[in-house]
């Protein structure tokens, strides 16, 4: 093999992350090694110099929704709130591989919304001002402009549902999503935290209104704060708690198709026939669909999902027809009632909770793990997470992003 | 390079052989990179090209070095090549054609020549673990990164103007579909259909027979009568050039078809009642330095390049065998007159060290030290057993010693395996086990349509399915034979060929801490190639478990996914993508002139020319609007007003028969899901109405509530959207002109009120209904007519009415009307966020009913005040029309948006509705709005919604 001649840039370290047996006892356990829980993980102790902290994980390092999703960063969301913590998250994201000195293949390459109907277009156009008033970069684009950005699509009106127009972020991209979740890894285990795999959180302890520890499948373990953040399995895990929560789980489904020549330059999102599409570095077609409408923990889905997926793709972008698909997964992304995360405390003082992302958790992780680890380290939400807190399902104080967001994340 | 002339290209080709599938009085030329090329009938690409001599067909994926032959077979990872504008085709699978434009993929900088530059110059970006490589400070380098991997990138080409293929789905209901058409399959689908199975057998490969196909004379012999059975048994379906590529819950398979003349792929989606997998083998790669040199080929790579196409593989070859199939290469390489120079018995310790050579195999250096020039190197070190079908079905396959390789664990009851995926065993053993497998396949699925069918007593008594089966017998074990471990010699090669993974990534891995199989995947990108691991898996499994001290069966495998081959995307969406809707009077649209208007699955007119002479007309005379994609659902039975009260904010017990009623319909969460009014035209029939873009909306709505909810209800539901033409007639002269066409109504303002409804006939068509209502907030009447005479009530009206000024008007001109008038709609003017106090609904909503959706959300909100209203505005400024989607702003932040925005035709000035914050609704408050273009522009809150005859007298005149 060919040897890294002399001056190219350092080869990967020897070591990644210990793999150490759980102690008895921390100050914070994060049950749930995957992008979200490592990023919490990472900025407890970055930036609140927590570091007797334990993740523990029941699989492999982010082997869930870390591992299934299509890696689709953006901020362009309606809402106030939502801006706030997607475009924290994104600012965060244009900084993180040189703040974790790992490359995550960060790839500004611009995301289009497209516009097939004058609803969504009316829709488009409304969130591309709600941007510009919260400081996010949005544009809208015609048709034309639309080809401009992404040639490959089919503008032409005799399509079924003929591109209207399309939102357009710049600063929107993709990275890969594996050297995220090492890269966070990494950091949070050179910083003393301790990454527990293969350990099955089997029960919650909960002493007068306050959490004492967990029970695993690795022993017991005491901990001073818990923070949950399992994503599809968080009602799992809160019901071990006493707390039931608003979040139906249900699997979504992505592929990749075989290797191509770059053809596809941007990322391309159509919420109206339920398609995202992007071309990864090395040269295969990312898509995700909606959700599967079922609700399931298995993480297999329905082929007519797919099937679905696939005709709305090549009505797009008919150039795909011949490409093949090499492989079909999915993955279990629990929903919540408004489409928004839910992120903050709960009932059971010193638990603490991250769920709800639906199919939008890829591209919140620092920025959810930057207010979870304020969260949790003061005890009380963070500004920016404060609107997703788990009360406003009783108080009526919604963030509804079904709108703009309800499918493609 | 030199050019081949069709009449003495095919040098390496053999004389005619037993079992040769090419057809030598069929020859034909094709194009591989410009350059003519002669093949026969039955050659594939690979095959045509290796009897003209040509040995390298692609590049690698990342270090671009030369791939040429290997398993001679689909999987063959360095035969992928372009067909035209078809990318990443199987050049070892796909059959060569007359005039085929083939070319080689990932070329750069050329296939045949190195350029020894390459490496030194991106060589930062090539080290081990080249794709997933971390760098110090990658912010600086990024750039340059990902131009080099841009230009790395190895795929086939899509072009933008690719021809469309046709595509295709299908449905199948087999009794038993058996996975693999080798010998196992072909005894186990003959053996179920005997037993009465409907059986489908599908098969990979373009002709049934597995090995046998390229064996012995006695094999040859035991190929043709297990084809004549297949071929005489009754309900057989064989489908070759196809794969079954998915196993779903309750054996859902999706099968892949690749034969059909004209049909590029089809998707067969069948539920079977049982599976029967039955893949046979899959041949090892061994991993040595050296392992991916052109001319290093698998044993059966050699044997079915030698007996299937005639091509004589090389001229001097070291053999190295460890099974007896190995052993039989070794005879098809004397009798195709290659010297074999040295045969390495792998079954008897060491093997060999490494093969050396640039652009392909130049000599092997054996364990015993000794080298051995040669052109070839055969190895069969063992097999693979394709156990992802068995994952899919929820089997996690065990490692056996004695087999070395994976072996079924715990199937479910509806699958079983046959052949090599079972055990060993001579011929006559794996086709005897096969039948019994088929037999039971065929009694499982009668046992499966027996209880299917036992919970309907209309079929109970019916026979589905096959017959009773046999009485049952156990299935008999297949033995395990037992197979040299032999995964990897002393040096380290590559282990995943179209990932370019070797042996030694797969350690380094290891060493920084990627100890787990499904992290070394992921890190390594080892068996996530286009063959998905079926090569590779077990090498990699049994390397990862050397570096960690562990056992392979400790290591385990990856989870495989499907497809279990690839499958086109075109085959996947078929052929249509949504059905078009329009409504009886389309053709008469389109006569004259109208625009279309995409809404949802509708094509309506958006107007017919001059939207605001349309409104003009219905102001002041009478204009008629086709609304028939308005949905529509005709509700029977005495619980119709629980189902209205329950859906509804609104009450709905005392609607007399003869009334209709606007309803408001909220989602639990409060917010407006739909609107529209509901008639009820005798005791116990009502037609409900929602917007055209929420009717499928409603109607799940309504069944949800019905069939999860109280079911106890004694309603019955017809969806009619379509079984009635809709037309709304407005303009206060509108009674006038239906007069002429109404029969037996009276339409007299006091016989015929506002908001009531009537059955009559019109224009001499019987069985329509008509209300007043008043979208447009003119003297109105909806008329809704049998489908069939939609075209000639429409025409009626327009010549009837000639003579008051009647004019068709479009959706746009409904929209400027219903703004003036101050009507909201949803979806459009209410968002995700909209509950009904919000769009000044509070009118309709009652809350002393105990209950109906929403409630519990609208009891919260007609608590609180902090919400954003619906209000009418008026830009201060009537000649500036703010965009509809505009933002409302107060100091920096939003605190509105304009959801609805025109110029009205009729007050000669713009007019709105939007959302504002709390502190802003009262009347005479102004508001900013911001333009797109950053501008800003005042605007005045009005009092009540409608700018236009707020006092509704003239919908009731």
């Amino acid at each position: 093999m060919t040897a890294a001649p002399d001056g190219a840039p350092q080869e990967h370290p020897s070591w990644l992350w210990r793999n150490p047996d759980p102690k008895p006892s921390y100050d914070v356990v994060i049950i749930g090694a995957g992008g979200h829980g490592l990023a919490t993980a990472y900025y407890l102790a970055a930036e609140h110099g927590i570091t007797n902290v334990a993740v523990v994980e029941r699989g492999w390092l982010a082997g869930g929704n870390m591992a299934r999703n299509t890696t689709i960063i953006r901020s362009n969301y309606l809402w106030d709130a939502s801006a706030g913590i997607y475009e924290h998250s994104l600012k965060l994201w244009e900084g993180l591989a040189e703040a974790l000195d790992y490359d995550i293949l960060f790839s500004q390459r611009g995301v289009l919304n497209l516009a097939h109907t004058l609803q969504d277009v009316r829709e488009g156009i409304r969130r591309v001002n709600a941007n510009r008033l919260n400081g996010i970069d949005a544009e809208w684009l015609d048709p034309q402009q639309v080809a401009d950005v992404c040639p490959i699509v089919d503008i032409s009106p005799d399509t079924r549902y003929p591109v209207l127009g399309a939102t357009y972020q710049p600063r929107g991209g993709i990275a890969k999503h594996d050297h995220v979740a090492w890269a966070f890894a990494r950091a949070a285990d050179a910083m003393g935290v301790d990454l527990v795999q293969n350990c099955e959180v089997t029960g919650i302890d909960v002493d007068r209104g306050r959490v004492a520890g967990l029970r695993t499948s690795r022993g017991p373990i005491t901990a001073g704060k818990v923070a949950l953040c399992a994503a599809g399995h968080s009602s799992v895990l809160a019901g071990m708690a006493g707390l039931r929560l608003p979040i139906q789980s249900h699997p979504l489904q992505a592929l990749v198709s075989e290797l191509l020549e770059p053809v596809h330059p941007c990322v391309v999102m159509s919420n109206a026939v339920h398609v995202y599409v992007s071309q990864a570095h090395k040269g295969e077609l990312v898509m995700g669909a909606g959700v599967d409408a079922y609700i399931s923990y298995a993480q297999r889905g329905s082929v007519h999902t797919i099937e679905r997926q696939m005709s709305a793709a090549l009505e797009l972008f008919p150039i795909f027809a011949r490409a093949h698909v090499l492989r079909t997964w999915a993955g279990i992304v629990d929903v919540s009632p408004d489409a928004s995360p839910i992120l903050g405390l709960t009932p059971v003082e010193h638990l603490y909770i991250n769920c709800g992302w639906g199919t939008g958790g890829f591209k919140a992780t620092p920025g959810a793990g930057s207010v979870y680890a304020h969260t949790i380290a003061s005890d009380a939400p963070h500004p920016l997470n404060a609107p997703f807190s788990l009360e406003r399902f009783t108080t009526g104080a919604l963030v509804d992003e079904h709108g703009a967001a309800a499918v493609a994340h | 390079m030199t050019a081949v002339s069709a009449r003495t290209g095919m040098t390496l080709r053999l004389e005619p052989q037993p079992g040769e599938v090419i057809d030598r009085n069929r020859p034909l030329e094709f194009t591989w990179n410009g350059q003519r090329f002669p093949a026969y009938h039955g050659d594939t690409i690979v095959s045509a090209l290796a009897a003209c001599g040509e040995r390298i067909f692609s590049r690698s994926f990342k270090y671009h070095r030369p791939r040429g032959l290997l398993s001679a077979s689909f999987l063959d990872p360095g035969c992928t090549v372009q067909v035209g504008d078809e990318p990443n085709v199987r050049g070892a699978h796909r059959r060569v054609e007359p005039g085929m434009v083939v070319s080689a993929q990932n070329v750069w900088p050329s296939l045949r020549y190195d350029v020894k530059s390459v490496n030194q110059v991106v060589g930062r970006f090539l080290t081990a673990g080249f794709y997933y490589k971390t760098f110090i400070k990658p912010q600086r380098l990024w750039p340059a990164y990902e131009r080099v991997l841009r230009r790395f990138s190895s795929g086939g080409v899509v072009a933008k103007d690719s021809a469309h293929g046709y595509y295709d789905k299908r449905y199948a209901h087999p009794d038993v579909v058996v996975a693999g058409g080798g010998p196992a399959g072909m005894a186990a689908a003959v053996a179920a259909a005997e037993a009465g199975a409907a059986v489908l057998l599908v098969e990979e490969e373009y002709e049934l027979g597995g090995h046998l196909r390229w064996g012995d004379a006695g094999q040859l012999e035991a190929l043709r009568e297990l084809r004549a059975a297949v071929a005489a048994a009754p309900g057989v379906e064989v489908m070759t050039n196809s794969v079954v590529n998915g196993r779903y819950d309750g054996n859902w398979l999706g099968i892949v078809q690749r034969n059909l003349p004209h049909v590029v792929e089809r998707l067969v989606k069948a539920r079977a009642k049982t599976l029967v997998v039955a893949p046979g083998l899959i041949e090892r790669p061994y991993v040595f330095e050296g392992n991916d040199l052109p001319g290093v080929m698998l044993s059966t790579g050699v044997r079915r390049l030698v007996n299937l196409h005639a091509v004589k593989p090389g001229q001097r070859a070291v053999v190295l065998s460890a099974n007896p199939e190995g052993d039989a290469a070794i005879d098809d390489l004397a009798r195709a007159g290659v010297e074999v120079a040295k045969v390495v018995d792998g079954r008897r310790g060491p093997t060999i060290q490494r093969a050396t050579g640039s652009r392909g195999v130049q000599a092997v250096e054996c364990a015993d030290g000794t080298v051995v020039d040669c052109d070839l190197l055969v190895t069969a070190v063992g097999w693979t057993a394709p156990t992802a079908l068995l994952n899919m079905a929820g089997d996690r396959p065990v490692y056996s010693e004695r087999a070395a390789r994976f072996l079924p664990s715990l199937l479910p009851d509806d699958v079983l395996v046959a052949g090599g995926i079972a055990g060993d065993g001579p011929l006559e053993q794996l086709t005897e086990h096969a039948r019994a497998v088929g037999r039971e396949a065929a009694g499982r699925a009668a046992e499966t349509a027996r209880s299917l069918c036992a919970g309907i007593p209309q079929i109970a008594e019916r026979r589905a399915g096959p017959p009773d089966p046999e009485p049952a017998v156990a299935l008999p074990e297949l033995p395990v034979e037992d197979h040299p471990a032999l995964f990897f010699s002393g040096t380290r090669g590559f282990v995943d060929f179209s990932e370019d993974v070797t042996a030694k990534d797969l350690i380094a891995a290891a060493e920084e801490g990627y100890d787990s199989i499904e992290l070394v995947k992921r890190y390594t990108t080892v068996t996530m190639g286009p063959s998905q691991g079926k090569l590779e898996t077990v090498n990699a499994v049994a390397v990862l478990a050397a570096a960690t001290g562990r056992t392979i069966a400790e290591t385990g495998t990856t989870v495989w996914r499907p497809p279990y081959a690839p499958i086109t995307l075109g085959a996947l969406a078929g052929r249509i993508f949504e059905p078009v809707r329009h409504s009886p009077m389309q053709p008469w649209h389109e006569a004259a002139g109208a625009t279309p208007l995409v809404a949802g699955a509708w094509i309506r007119p958006d107007s017919y020319g001059d939207p605001a002479g349309e409104v003009r007309a219905v102001r002041s005379g009478v204009g008629i609007i086709d609304v028939t994609p308005l949905g529509k659902f005709d509700l029977r039975g005495p619980d119709v007003p629980e189902l209205l009260n329950q859906l509804y904010v609104n009450k709905w017990s005392r609607l007399d028969v003869g009334s209709v009623r606007y309803g408001v319909m909220c989602a639990e969460d409060g917010v407006v899901l739909d609107d529209g009014v509901t008639g009820r035209l005798a005791e116990d029939r009502y037609i409900l109405t929602a917007t055209s873009s929420g009717a499928a909306t409603v109607q799940e709505w309504i069944e949800s509530w019905l069939q999860t909810e109280r079911p106890d209800w004694r309603i019955h539901v017809t969806p009619v959207t379509t079984a009635y033409a809709s037309i709304n007639v407005a303009g206060p002269r509108s009674r006038e002109l239906l007069g002429r066409l109404v029969e037996d109504v009276d339409l007299a303002n006091e016989a015929f009120p506002y908001m009531r409804v009537r059955v009559g006939r019109i224009a001499g068509v019987d069985g329509c209904f008509m209300w007043r209502i008043g979208f447009t907030g003119e003297l109105s009447y909806e008329l809704h007519v049998p489908a069939s005479h939609g075209l000639r009530v429409w025409e009626a009206l327009l010549e009837r009415g000639a003579d008051l000024g009647v004019r068709p008007f479009g959706v746009e001109a409904q929209r400027i009307l219903r703004l003036e008038k101050g009507h909201f709609i949803v979806g459009q003017d209410t968002d995700g966020l909209t509950q009904a106090y919000g769009a000044g609904l509070g009118w309709a909503v009652k809350l002393d009913k105990p209950d109906f959706a929403g409630r519990t959300e609208l009891v919260w909100q007609s608590r609180r005040d902090d919400y954003f209203r619906l209000v009418g505005l008026q830009p201060v400024d009537g000649s500036v029309v703010p965009p509809e989607a505009s933002q409302i702003v107060l100091g920096r932040g939003i605190a509105g948006r304009i959801t609805s925005s025109r110029m009205s035709p009729t007050l000669g000035r713009s007019i709105c509705l939007g959302f504002v914050a709390p502190s802003l609704t009262g009347p005479g408050t102004q508001v900013t709005v911001r333009l797109p273009d950053g501008g800003e522009v005042a605007a005045t809150v009005m009092p009540q919604h409608a700018h236009f005859d707020p006092e509704g007298t003239r919908q009731r005149g």
